[in-house]
């Protein structure tokens, strides 16, 4: 027995060692999204291009989908917008969850929500149009239910509301078929 | 041209490593005199070569030669000539290098300062200090190399030195450290040596004790002047923030501590042998460790180098080959080895040993708090952080029986203690410890049952403790002049160093308890007051320094209407690196520091400041200096030097 407990430094050692070792190929910025597998948060939020139109999380179940956050004023959510919407034509439901900045009061500015529609109609037309529809988060109280960090990010939603994937960064053809791909189609069957 | 020579003078001294790491090594299990011999001349060429290396680079940084990849990259024509120099060690490649001289100076030193060892140890000494050097010299030659050229096309200008490492504080904080990382390496090749010869007596924890000594003096002051660095520079009035990077310092700090002692016991009483190798090993390995968590990137901090796999993957294979080897050596001849002598329960062995329990407990604290984020996330648990609450309250409750044991530690005898002569001295020191800390808490704040409080009782309790026993122990020499003679050098550094971790508690909890800050909008001849102290903006105006624009703030603080003194902050921003630096204004005191910095501009004329009164705060660097201060006084015992020429003479005797 007192042979064996000399053994235990080195025993502890290599059990450190192997986490140390897997610890170097993940990202320790990483974080992993705390809404995944839960259900989408409650919400009623309008319709950006018609505000009556009022959306809740219960509306939108029924088909598994995409929940896209972008804006105009990004850059690389316009980028994605031609991909998306080569998905769409392949079928793939998308939803967009238009990221409104705060307008800052100090500079004069004011929410001008008719200014905004023509803007993202205008993007829409020259860029390519994914979107069955957009969600305006005027408050961006869903984007901070769901734990955006920025944008663009987009969530797989399946039948039920329950996001299945959180996606950081732009959707490009290699995201695609490595990361959501598989996931959308088994929410399809 | 210059650091083309450079890199050769590296390449060779990598040759040399390979050598020293064969060559003694066979002598010494060979019986080879000439093999043994040629130990020190190679320990003295790779120390020559490594810092005509360093030089080569350094004189590229001092003249602006763009064409290195690694100038080019930490330094900028319009950098202060000693931010220059100082910028060799400001990255990864450069801080490699610097790491290289220092473990061949402390090879060089061992081949010089050993000499009256044992051919054969010495020779293994060497060895095995050569083969950590293979590791080292292969890694910064071949992933990291500080003279990779940018030729044919190279750029006109650096991208300056990270204004956050342009600080005096940074000149002298990394190569402190490295000098005790890496001055474990010296401790951990004696333990390895006497591990190899499996003939184990308590003779290679005397020679060990001075390295051992000196290296953890130069990781006390290289941790202190980091917390000063930090205190100074960035800017928030911190001084600790349990960041990874600062924790892979303080653990090989943590385990020295608890390994000077244990070699003591080693030493004197030849007890604790198996344990003590272990905490020698465990130094060195957790100095490699915090090297490896620093330089791969596996945990985020605001020291880390930039990350990239392949350097994170050879220093763990690397890391594997050095701990895990020397661990399985340990395992394998270790078991045969037993202590015989005996000691009873109240004793200093026992209570010595009680420090390194509390010791090791600390560093598996430290352990866990940084790395079990990592295990973690990699068992798919998910990422936490762990913070500063975590440290702290586990630290709380392991330093106060690690005081108490302290205070009465140097009073116990080896072997066995009466209670009985001890009941006096002990209630003299509570007395006094009773009248030092409520004095101190009414002279400064009001008494109140806090953590001050309790900081005081705990920093007084050491203190004095320490104190007396000294008073005691010179007496004993008949008088305290004949005693100042006569009490060895070691025992003094001791009481110095007990007295500073003391002065360090006191000034930690007081630091904690009785700190205050605002956040303040003020314009010029605005007056805002805080903890009595009456702090008034003069005036604001633009600054052009070499590398950087920016602008100073004049403060005149007052208190109770009384001038106290006049504070210039700055804020600085860097035009080539692009990045805001605040230069905080410190008015320093024993009993406090007022210290203001300066924020971003709200308004034409007001601007955002941050103001601080943080009592006894220079107390913690101070505690940190008198430790050190203990171990260079301890390093100079005549003791060390005497018995290595006694044992030459017992050597000359045997043979």
């Amino acid at each position: 027995m007192r042979k064996l407990a000399f053994f235990i430094p080195f025993v502890l050692f290599i059990g450190l060692s192997v986490f140390l070792f897997s610890g170097l190929f993940s990202d320790p910025m990483e974080r992993e999204s705390s809404v995944l597998n839960k259900a989408l948060p409650a919400f009623s939020l309008p319709d950006l291009q018609q505000p009556d139109n009022l959306w809740t999380a219960d509306k939108l179940k029924g088909k598994p989908y995409l929940l896209n956050v972008w804006g105009t004023w990004c850059v690389t959510c316009n980028a994605e917008l031609a991909y998306l919407t080569e998905l769409r034509e392949q079928g793939v439901m998308i939803v967009g969850l238009y990221y409104q900045q705060p307008s800052d009061a100090a500079f004069g500015e004011v929410f001008n929500l008719a200014a905004l529609q023509q803007e993202v109609a205008l993007k829409l037309e020259q860029q390519g149009d994914p979107y069955q529809w957009n969600i305006l988060d005027k408050d961006r109280s869903l984007i901070f239910d769901l734990g955006v960090t920025g944008a663009p990010e987009t969530f797989l939603i399946d039948a039920k509301g329950m996001i299945r994937y959180h996606h950081i960064g732009d959707i490009n053809p290699q995201v695609w078929q490595q990361k959501l791909a598989a996931a959308y189609q088994s929410l399809e069957e | 041209m210059i650091a083309e020579y450079g890199q050769l003078a590296l390449t060779f001294a990598f040759c040399i490593s390979l050598a020293l790491a064969v060559v003694p090594l066979y002598g010494s299990f060979k019986g080879n005199q000439i093999a043994l011999e040629l130990g020190n001349p190679l320990a003295y060429a790779l120390f020559f070569l490594t810092a005509f290396s360093f030089w080569a680079l350094s004189y590229a940084f001092w003249a602006n030669d763009f064409t290195v990849v690694y100038v080019a990259s930490n330094s900028n024509s319009l950098l202060p000539w000693y931010y220059r120099l100082t910028a060799v060690w400001g990255g990864h490649e450069g801080s490699m290098l610097l790491w290289l001289l220092v473990l061949a100076g402390w090879t060089a030193a061992v081949a010089l300062f050993s000499r009256s060892l044992p051919l054969q140890f010495q020779g293994r000494i060497l060895g095995v200090m050569g083969l950590i050097a293979v590791g080292f010299y292969a890694f910064v030659l071949f992933m990291s190399n500080p003279f990779m050229l940018s030729l044919p096309y190279f750029p006109v200008d650096g991208r300056d030195l990270n204004p956050l490492l342009q600080d005096f504080g940074m000149i002298i904080h990394p190569p402190m450290l490295y000098m005790g990382y890496v001055g474990f390496a010296v401790s951990f090749a004696f333990a390895i040596a006497a591990l190899m010869g499996g003939k184990f007596d308590s003779t290679w924890a005397r020679w060990a004790r001075p390295w051992t000594l000196a290296a953890w003096m130069f990781l006390t002051m290289g941790i202190m002047l980091g917390s000063w660095w930090a205190y100074a520079e960035l800017g928030w009035g911190g001084w600790w923030f349990w960041d990874p990077v600062e924790n892979a310092s303080f653990m090989p700090w943590l385990v020295g501590t608890a390994l000077i002692h244990s070699l003591a016991v080693t030493e004197k009483r030849g007890t604790f042998k198996s344990w003590t190798v272990l905490l020698a090993i465990g130094a060195f390995s957790l100095s490699l460790l915090g090297a490896f968590l620093v330089r791969s990137g596996v945990l985020v901090s605001v020291h880390s180098f930039a990350a990239d796999p392949d350097r994170g993957l050879y220093l763990l294979a690397f890391l594997l080959l050095v701990v895990g080897g020397s661990l399985l050596l340990y395992a394998i001849r270790m078991n045969s080895v037993r202590s015989q002598a005996r000691y009873e329960l109240f004793s200093r062995e026992v209570l010595l040993w009680g420090n390194n329990i509390f010791l090791l407990t600390a560093t598996l604290v430290v352990l866990l708090g940084t790395l079990f984020p990592l295990v973690h996330k990699e068992l798919g648990l998910g990422s936490i952080s762990i913070g500063e609450p975590f440290f702290n309250q586990l630290f709380y409750y392991l330093v106060i029986p690690f005081s108490l044991l302290l205070g009465l530690g140097p009073w116990v005898r080896w072997k066995q203690q009466q209670v009985q002569p001890l009941l006096k001295p002990m209630s003299l020191i509570a007395i006094a410890t009773l009248i030092l800390a409520l004095g101190t808490m009414a002279a400064t704040q009001s008494i109140q049952a806090n953590l001050a409080l309790l900081g005081l009782l705990l920093g007084a309790w050491v203190g004095s403790s320490a104190i007396f026993e000294l008073l005691q122990r010179l007496q004993q020499f008949g008088s305290i002049k004949q005693g100042l003679t006569k009490l060895n050098a070691s025992h003094f550094g001791m009481t110095l160093a007990h007295i500073g971790f003391a002065v360090l508690v006191v000034g930690v909890a007081m630091t904690k308890t009785y700190s205050v800050e605002t956040q303040v909008r003020m314009k010029a001849g605005d007056q805002v007051e805080l903890a009595g102290y009456q702090f008034k903006l003069v005036e604001v105006y633009d600054l052009k320094g070499p590398n950087y624009n920016g602008e100073a703030a004049e403060l005149d603080v007052s208190y109770q209407g009384d001038y106290v003194t006049h504070l210039h902050a700055e804020k600085r921003f860097y035009t080539v690196q692009r990045s805001v630096m605040t230069e905080a204004a410190v008015h320093a005191r024993l009993s406090r520091d007022l210290y203001v910095a300066l924020g971003e501009s709200l308004s034409e004329d007001s601007w955002a400041l941050s103001l601080y009164v943080k009592p006894f705060v220079r107390w913690i660097w101070l505690g940190g200096l008198l430790m050190s201060l203990g171990g260079l006084i301890a390093l100079c015992d005549k003791r060390y030097r005497r018995r290595t020429a006694s044992v030459e003479q017992k050597d000359t005797a045997d043979a």
